[in-house]
C-alpha cells in the first residue's frame, strides 16, 4: 500500500522576527522547515510501510516563493524526511502558492495523489498557519473520507483503525481506504536520522515539478498585522525569600492579588 | 445576509449565533441528541431540527450541512476539533472559501472580511473571503445573545454512503473551572520532573483561588493532566488577570495562548528562556525552591 505524506514548507515561527513598533514582519528573512507535526506524520508513514510494505512518498508544495534560498530550504526539508525512511519526494514549485489559498492547493495536490496512493497522512495543522484546512479539502477533492487528530493508526486490510482524542470524547473509528488522515504530535516520537541516513537520503529520488494555478483563489490575505503585547520584563533579584516578597509586593501594586 | 450555523457543543452554539448576527439572520442546525436543549437557544431566526442524525456523525454532517448551504451565504462552525474537521470538507464540497478560528468578521463590498491569528500568534491575518464562505469562530470571542425566540422547522437526514464507522466512544471527564474563564492561572511546563510534583502548582493555585493549566507536552504527551487544560495555539487561549508560568520555556505556540493575560509572571531556571520576554515579572530560579516559599508567604498574608 503506497502512502503519501503531506509536508509543508513552513516558516520557522520561533525564528520569525516581527517589529511591534513598525508592524513589520520579516518573512523573507525567516528560515523555513518541515513542520514538527509533519515529522510525526512521516514517522507514522515509515512505520506503516515497514509493517505492510509499499512505498511512502513525501509531497511538498512550496508555499513561500521560489527564490534560490527557498528552493534550497525546501530540498533540505525533504532530505530530512527522506532520511527518516521515506522512499522519495515530490517538490512542487510555483508562483502564487504563497497566497495560501487551500482551495487551489488541494486541487494541485489531488492531481499528484489520485490513482497513486491509498492513504494520505498529514499534520493536524501546519506549523506556520495551523488552519488544518488542507487535508480536509484534499479529502473532499479526492472524494475520500477524512479523519483528523489521530493519536494511533492501524491498517487492517481495506480499513484503517484510527484512535483520536476530541475535546469531549476518546474515539476509535474504522475508516475505509482510500482515506486522508491527519495526526497529532502525540502519535509517536519521530526518529532522529543518523548521518549515514542523511547522506543516503540525498540520493533518493526527488521529483521537482512546476505548477501554475489555473483556478482563481477564493481567499486573499489583505493585510498581516503585528499584535501589540507590552510586557514589563522586570527581573526580580535576590535570594528565594527576598524574591518571593518582592514578587508579592509587585503583584499587590498591580492590583491582582 | 443568510447564515447557517452548527456546533457539536451546545456551549458554543450561542457564541456562533451571536457571531452570525453580525452578518444577518441565523438558521441553526440541531441534531437529535441536542433536541432536549432547544429551549436554551436564543437569538437565532430559526432552528432546523434534524431528528434523524446525531452530532457524532461527522460524515452525515458534511452531507447535511453541504446540502443545506446552497441557500446561505455564510456557514458558521465552532473551532473545536470536530468543528474544524468539518470546515475544510464542507467548504470544498461547496467550492467555497474558508477560514478557521476567526476572532472578528464583517462584510465589505460583497466580501467577508475576517481576522485570525497566524504564524504561531506572531501575526494577525486580515483575510478577504469570496462568498459563499465556511468559517469557524474562535471560542470565547462572542457574547451569547440573550433574547430572540427562534421558530423550529424539522428537516430530514440525507442518505450517506458510509465509509467511517465509530467503533468505540468514551466520554471524557469534565474539568472544573474552564481555563478560558479563570481569573488566576498557574501554568506548568516540563520543568516539573514528575507528576506528583505538580502538587507545588496546585498548592499555589489554591492559595490564590486560581486554577492550573499546562503546556501541551504536560497534558497531551505525558498525560499528567486533562487535555482540556493545555494552553496555546492548538489548545485554550486564556485571558486571566494574573498568570504565573512555571517551568515552561515559552515557545511561540504556547505564548500565542497567553497574550490576553493582564499580568504575567515567569519562573524558570534558564534566564534565556523566551518566556521572560512574554512576562512582566521574571524570577530566574529553581521552581522547587521558589514555589514552596512563595506559597507559604501568600498563605501568611491571606491569613491561612
Ligand atoms: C503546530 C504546533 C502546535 C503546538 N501547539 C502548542 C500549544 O498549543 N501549547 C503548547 O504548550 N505547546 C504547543 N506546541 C509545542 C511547543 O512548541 C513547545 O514544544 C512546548 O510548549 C514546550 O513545553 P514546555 O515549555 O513545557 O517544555 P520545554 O520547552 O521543555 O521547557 C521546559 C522549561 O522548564 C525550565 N526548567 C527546567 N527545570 C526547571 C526547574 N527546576 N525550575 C524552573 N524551570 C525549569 C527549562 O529551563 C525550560 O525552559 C506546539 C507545537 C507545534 C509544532
Amino acid at each position: 500500500m503506497d502512502i503519501a505524506v503531506l509536508v509543508k514548507q513552513s516558516l520557522d515561527v520561533q525564528e520569525l522576527r516581527v517589529d511591534q513598533d513598525t508592524g513589520k514582519i520579516y518573512i523573507e528573512d525567516a528560515p523555513t522547515k518541515a513542520g514538527d507535526i509533519e515529522l510525526n506524520a512521516t514517522e507514522e508513514a515509515v512505520r506503516l510501510k515497514e509493517k505492510l510494505g509499499g512505498k511512502a512518498i513525501a509531497i511538498m508544495l512550496s508555499t513561500w516563493g521560489s527564490s534560490g534560498k527557498r528552493q534550497k530550504e525546501a530540498r533540505e526539508a525533504l532530505t530530512r524526511v527522506l532520511a527518516m525512511g521515506l522512499d522519495g519526494a515530490v517538490l512542487i514549485m510555483g508562483e502564487g502558492a504563497e497566497k495560501g489559498d487551500t482551495y487551489v492547493i488541494a486541487k494541485v495536490l489531488a492531481e499528484e495523489i489520485r490513482d497513486k496512493f491509498r492513504l494520505v497522512l498529514a499534520a493536524e495543522g501546519s506549523e506556520d498557519n495551523f488552519s488544518g484546512l488542507l487535508p480536509a479539502r484534499l479529502a473532499a477533492e479526492l472524494g475520500w473520507p477524512y479523519v483528523a487528530y489521530a493519536t494511533a493508526i492501524e491498517v487492517e486490510g481495506d480499513y484503517v483503525k484510527v484512535t483520536r482524542s476530541l475535546e469531549d470524547f476518546e474515539e476509535v473509528v474504522k475508516v475505509k481506504l482510500p482515506a486522508v488522515i491527519s495526526v497529532t504530535q502525540e502519535i509517536n516520537k519521530p526518529r532522529v536520522p543518523k548521518l549515514v541516513e542523511i547522506v543516503k537520503a540525498k540520493k533518493k529520488p526527488m521529483d521537482q515539478k512546476d505548477f501554475s494555478p489555473h483556478v482563481e483563489p477564493k481567499l486573499v490575505i489583505r493585510e498581516l498585522k503585528v499584535p501589540k503585547v507590552e510586557r514589563k520584563q522586570i527581573v526580580i533579584e535576590g535570594d528565594v525569600e527576598e524574591a518571593a516578597e518582592k514578587l508579592i509586593q509587585a503583584l499587590k501594586e498591580e492590583g491582582v492579588l | 445576509m443568510k447564515v447557517l450555523a452548527f456546533s457539536h457543543s451546545m456551549d458554543l452554539v450561542l457564541e456562533l449565533i451571536s457571531a452570525g448576527r453580525e452578518l444577518g439572520d441565523v438558521s441553526l442546525i440541531m441534531t437529535s441528541d441536542q433536541e432536549g436543549r432547544i429551549n436554551e437557544v436564543k437569538g437565532a431566526k430559526e432552528i432546523l431540527l434534524c431528528k434523524g442524525m446525531g452530532s457524532g456523525d461527522q460524515e452525515g454532517l458534511v452531507e447535511l450541512i453541504s446540502g443545506l448551504a446552497g441557500d446561505y451565504e455564510v456557514v458558521l462552525l465552532a473551532s473545536d476539533r470536530r468543528g474544524r474537521e468539518l470546515v475544510g470538507q464542507v467548504a470544498h464540497r461547496l467550492g467555497a472559501s474558508s477560514a478557521v478560528d476567526v476572532s472578528s468578521l464583517s462584510v465589505e463590498d460583497g466580501k467577508l472580511v475576517v481576522e485570525r491569528m497566524t504564524f504561531g500568534g506572531k501575526a494577525i491575518a486580515v483575510e478577504e473571503l469570496g462568498l459563499p464562505a465556511v468559517i469557524s469562530v474562535q471560542k470565547g470571542k462572542f457574547k451569547p445573545p440573550e433574547e430572540g425566540e427562534p421558530s423550529v422547522r424539522e428537516i430530514s437526514a440525507p442518505s450517506v454512503e458510509r465509509r467511517i464507522e465509530v467503533i468505540e466512544r468514551k466520554e471524557k471527564p469534565k474539568v472544573g473551572v474552564p481555563l478560558d474563564k479563570a481569573e488566576i492561572v498557574v501554568a506548568v511546563g516540563r520543568g516539573f520532573r514528575k507528576k506528583e510534583d505538580l502538587k507545588l502548582a496546585y498548592e499555589l493555585a489554591d492559595v490564590l483561588g486560581g486554577v492550573v493549566g499546562a503546556t501541551r507536552p504536560i497534558a497531551a504527551d505525558l498525560k499528567w493532566m486533562e487535555e482540556e487544560v493545555w494552553i496555546g495555539i492548538s489548545g485554550v487561549r486564556i485571558a486571566p488577570k494574573l498568570l504565573i508560568v512555571v517551568g515552561a520555556s515559552g515557545q511561540q505556540q504556547f505564548a500565542a495562548g497567553i497574550m490576553d493575560s493582564k499580568v504575567v509572571v515567569a519562573v524558570n531556571t534558564d534566564s534565556k528562556a523566551p518566556i521572560f520576554e512574554q512576562a512582566d515579572y521574571g524570577v530566574v530560579m529553581d521552581l522547587y525552591e521558589f514555589l514552596p516559599v512563595l506559597t507559604r508567604k501568600l498563605k501568611e498574608i491571606k491569613g491561612g
